[in-house]
C-alpha cells in the first residue's frame, strides 16, 4: 500500500493528501452549483422579501413592511384557502387516478392484453404538454356557449348551459379538474416503475396464504409501494403549489380572485404590479410552506413506511 | 514560467486579432444606431406582412446611409416588464439610442428623451396635426416634443342593423335593447368583463371618464377610490351590476378578459352588439362571413349619461434618447421613413391594421383606411389614454378584480370598490 502511493503522488504533502484522497474534491464542483443556483437565488428572495423594491427602478430600502401588508390583508388568507383547497384536492385525486391507472395498466400487462403501452403513452402525453397549453385547451373545452365542447354536451342532454369559468366555485372546480388530468401521469408513471419492482414471490406467497385480492392490495402491495407514494406525494404536491402558467391561462385567477393560487399572485405582484419586495415576501411564505409540508409529510408517511 | 510566457502571447495575439476586426467592420466614419423594440415592430416582426414591409424600409434606409449599422435589439414580449426595463436603462444611461415605448407610458420618460421639434419641422411633420390625446402625451411639460406616436387604436360598440337598427347610446337603452334581442335569441351586449388589460380600457374607464373621473393626480397617486371619483366610479360599477342582474349582460363576460376573447361569441352568430377594439373589424368577417359583416356598423361607446363621450386609446411612440446629433438625425429619418412620414404612416397601418396618430394621415393617399375609418377618427377625438402612473398597473389589475366580481355576483360594487381602493393604498 505505501509502494503504491509513493508511486502514485510522490510529492503530494500529507496535508494535500488528506483533501485529494477525502470526497472533498467530488463535492466541490455540485457544492459549488447548487451554491449559485439554489442557495444564492433563495438568499436573495428572502434579502429582496425584506426591502420595498421595485421592479420599475434600482433603489430600494429594507423594511418589513411587505411582510406587515402580506399578512394585513384579507385577500391573502382567502388566497392560502383557494390554494390549500386546490393543492389538496388536485394531490389526492392525481395519486388516486396514478395509482388505478398504473395498478390497471399492470394488470392488463400481466393478462397479455393488448394497448397497454398505447394507454401508457398517452396518459403520459398530458405530462408532457406545456401548463400554458394545457390551460389553452381546456380553456377551449369549457366555453359557456354552445360552441363548447362540454356546454355542447350539456345542451344536447337538454340541461343548461354551465357557468365552468364564469362562476367563483364552478371556476376552482374547473381549475381543479383540468390540474388532475394534467398531473396524472407523473403520479402514474412512478406508481408504475414502483408496482414492477414488487417481488413476485411476496405476492405470491400472500395469495397462497389465502388473502384476497383487497387485502393483498391494502396489506401487502400498498405498504411496498408506500415509500415511492411518499415521494410522488411530495413531488406533486410542490409541484401543485408552484402551479401558475396552467391557471394564468385558463382562468387568469378569476372570476374576481376566486382561482388566484399563491403562485399566481407572486407573477401578478411581480410582473404586473412590479412590487418585487412584496412578491419576494409572498414567495418566502410559498417556501415555507412547502418546506413545512414536506417535513411534516416525512415524519408521518416516512415513519409508516419504516413500520 | 513557460506557461506564462505563452499566455501572455495569447492575449497579446487576442487582442491585436479583435482590434484588427473592430477596425475593419465599423469603418472609420461609421455610426451605430441600436433600435431597441418589441419584435411587432422590427424586420423581425412575427406577422409576415409586417416584417415584409419593415424589411423592405430598412434595406432602402441601409441603402442611403451605408455609414449607418442599425442595431435591432428585440425587447421582451411582456411589455410591462420591457417598459420597466427600458426605464431602468434609461436611469442608469444605457439607454438605447431609439426605442419603442407604449403611448401612455411616454410621459415617464420625458426627463430621459430629446425634443424632436426641430427634426418633425425639418421633415415637415406638424405637430398640432396629431390627434388631441397623442399630442396630449408626446408634448412635455415644457412645450417641446419628445415622442413619435406611429399607430393608435379605438374602443367602439360593433353591433348588427339588421338585428339592432338604433344603437344603445346609454346603458339604460342598452338594457332595453339587450332585453329585446334576447327574446330573438341573441346573446345581450358582449364586452370584456373578467381579468385582462381590455376590461380596463374597454369597459371600465370609457364610462369613468365620460364622467369626469381621473384614476390618479397630477403626481401620479390614485384618486380613483376617494371624494367624486369614487362616486363615480361606484356609478360605473352599479351600472354594470344593474346590467348584470338584469341578464343584458351574461355572467360568463366575467372570464374575458381581453377584446378577442369575444371573438368566439362573435363566431356563434348569436351575439348582434359588443364593445371591442377597431381592429377587430378585420376579424370579424373571417367569423361570419363577409356578406353577413354587411350589416355592421360601429357606434360610439353606450354611457350612462345621455350626451357625454368618452373612449380609450392605445398605441405605441418612439423616442430617441442618444444626445448625438447625427445619432438622431438618423434615428429620425428611419422613423419618418418607416412609420412617422404621410407614406410611411398611412402604408404601415395599412399592413399593421392599426390608425394613423396625425389627422391629415387619415385623408392621405397612402392610407387605404377601412369601412369605418372616419368613425375611428371622429371617436378618437373624445379619446383618452391611461395615465402614465407607476400605481396604473396595479388601479388597473384592482379595478379587473372588482368589476369582475361584480359581474359574478361575489361582491356588492361597494364591497368591490372599497376592497380595490385598501389593496392599491396597501
Amino acid at each position: 500500500m505505501s509502494n503504491f502511493q509513493s508511486v502514485k503522488s510522490p510529492k503530494i504533502k500529507p496535508g494535500k493528501r488528506a483533501f485529494v484522497n477525502s470526497p472533498f474534491p467530488w463535492l466541490l464542483p455540485l457544492g459549488l452549483i447548487l451554491t449559485f443556483v439554489f442557495v444564492y437565488p433563495i438568499f436573495e428572495i428572502i434579502r429582496l422579501s425584506f426591502t420595498d423594491a421595485s421592479l420599475l427602478g434600482s433603489d430600494y430600502s429594507y423594511t418589513t413592511e411587505s411582510y406587515g401588508r402580506l399578512f394585513g390583508q384579507s385577500e391573502f388568507f382567502s388566497m392560502l384557502l383557494i390554494t390549500a383547497i386546490f393543492v389538496s384536492f388536485s394531490v389526492v385525486f392525481q395519486l388516486f387516478f396514478g395509482f388505478i391507472i398504473a395498478f390497471l395498466i399492470d394488470q392488463g400487462q400481466k393478462l397479455d392484453l393488448k394497448g397497454t403501452v398505447i394507454v401508457r403513452t398517452s396518459v403520459l402525453t398530458a405530462w408532457a404538454i406545456p401548463g400554458v397549453i394545457i390551460g389553452i385547451i381546456w380553456r377551449v373545452m369549457y366555453t359557456e356557449t354552445e360552441v363548447g365542447i362540454f356546454n355542447s354536451l350539456v345542451g344536447m342532454m337538454g340541461m343548461d348551459l354551465i357557468p365552468f369559468l364564469s362562476d367563483p366555485t364552478i371556476a376552482l372546480i374547473s381549475v381543479i379538474v383540468a390540474n388532475v388530468w394534467r398531473g396524472t401521469a407523473f403520479s402514474m408513471i412512478l406508481i408504475y416503475a414502483a408496482i414492477q419492482t414488487l417481488p413476485n414471490d411476496v405476492m405470491e406467497a400472500a395469495k397462497i396464504d389465502g388473502a384476497n385480492g383487497l387485502q393483498r392490495l391494502f396489506k401487502v402491495m400498498l405498504p411496498m409501494l408506500a415509500p415511492i407514494i411518499l415521494v410522488t406525494l411530495i413531488i406533486i404536491s410542490i409541484d401543485t403549489f408552484n402551479t401558475f402558467d396552467m391557471v394564468m391561462a385558463l382562468t387568469g385567477g378569476g372570476p374576481g380572485q376566486s382561482t388566484e393560487v399563491i403562485a399566481l399572485s407572486i407573477y401578478t405582484t411581480i410582473f404586473r404590479e412590479f412590487n418585487l419586495g412584496q412578491g419576494a415576501a409572498t414567495s418566502v411564505v410559498l417556501l415555507s410552506i412547502n418546506v413545512i409540508m414536506t417535513l411534516v409529510y416525512l415524519k408521518i408517511l416516512g415513519r409508516q413506511g419504516e413500520k | 514560467m513557460k506557461i506564462s510566457k505563452r499566455w501572455l502571447f495569447g492575449i497579446v495575439f487576442l487582442a491585436f486579432f479583435m482590434v484588427g476586426c473592430s477596425s475593419d467592420s465599423s469603418g472609420e466614419d461609421a455610426v451605430d444606431l441600436n433600435w431597441a423594440s418589441p419584435a411587432g415592430y422590427t424586420p423581425q416582426s412575427p406577422v409576415e406582412s409586417d416584417a415584409e414591409y419593415i424589411s423592405e424600409k430598412v434595406s432602402e434606409f441601409e441603402e442611403e446611409n451605408p455609414d449607418v449599422n442599425l442595431n435591432v435589439d428585440v425587447m421582451a414580449n411582456n411589455v410591462n416588464e420591457a417598459m420597466a426595463r427600458l426605464m431602468e436603462q434609461a436611469e442608469s444611461g444605457r439607454a438605447p439610442d431609439l426605442a419603442a415605448i407604449d403611448g401612455y407610458i411616454l410621459p415617464n420618460f420625458y426627463d430621459h428623451l430629446q425634443p424632436l421639434d426641430d427634426l418633425m419641422e425639418e421633415y415637415g411633420i406638424d405637430p398640432d396635426d396629431y390627434l388631441p390625446f397623442a399630442k396630449d402625451v408626446v408634448t412635455g411639460p415644457d412645450g417641446k416634443i419628445y415622442g413619435l406616436y406611429m399607430n393608435t387604436d379605438t374602443r367602439v360598440l360593433f353591433y348588427d342593423t339588421d338585428v339592432i337598427p338604433e344603437p344603445p347610446s346609454t346603458w339604460d337603452e342598452v338594457i332595453e335593447v339587450s332585453t329585446k334581442i334576447q327574446e330573438e335569441g341573441y346573446n345581450g351586449l358582449m364586452l370584456p368583463g373578467g381579468r385582462g388589460e381590455g376590461t380596463s380600457v374597454t369597459t371600465l374607464w370609457p364610462l369613468f371618464w365620460a364622467q369626469g373621473g381621473e384614476l390618479t393626480d397630477d403626481d401620479g397617486n390614485p384618486t380613483f377610490g376617494e371624494g367624486e371619483n369614487r362616486e363615480k366610479m361606484l356609478n360605473v360599477l352599479t351600472t354594470i351590476q344593474e346590467a348584470a342582474e338584469a341578464g343584458a349582460i351574461p355572467q360568463r363576460v366575467s372570464s374575458y378578459g381581453a377584446e378577442g376573447d369575444l371573438d368566439q361569441e362573435v363566431a356563434t352568430g348569436k351575439t348582434a352588439m359588443f364593445l371591442g377594439g377597431n381592429w377587430q373589424e378585420t376579424v370579424i368577417p373571417d367569423l361570419i362571413g363577409e356578406e353577413e359583416f354587411e350589416s355592421w356598423d360601429v357606434a360610439p361607446l353606450p354611457q350612462i349619461e345621455e350626451g357625454t363621450d368618452a373612449t380609450s386609446a392605445g398605441g405605441w411612440t418612439w423616442g430617441i434618447f442618444t444626445e448625438d446629433e447625427e445619432k438622431q438625425r438618423a434615428a429620425f429619418d428611419l422613423m419618418a421613413r418607416l412609420y412617422m412620414s404621410d407614406q410611411g404612416m398611412g402604408e404601415f397601418n395599412n399592413v399593421f391594421g392599426g390608425l394613423p396618430s396625425r389627422e391629415s394621415v387619415f385623408d392621405s393617399e397612402y392610407y387605404k383606411g377601412t369601412k369605418f375609418s372616419d368613425e375611428y377618427r371622429e371617436m378618437l377625438e373624445e379619446a383618452q389614454t391611461r395615465p402614465p402612473s407607476p400605481e396604473y398597473s396595479k388601479i388597473s389589475t384592482e379595478m379587473q378584480i372588482a368589476i369582475s366580481e361584480v359581474i359574478s355576483g361575489g361582491k356588492t360594487p361597494e364591497q368591490a370598490l372599497d376592497d380595490a381602493w385598501n389593496s392599491v393604498n396597501n
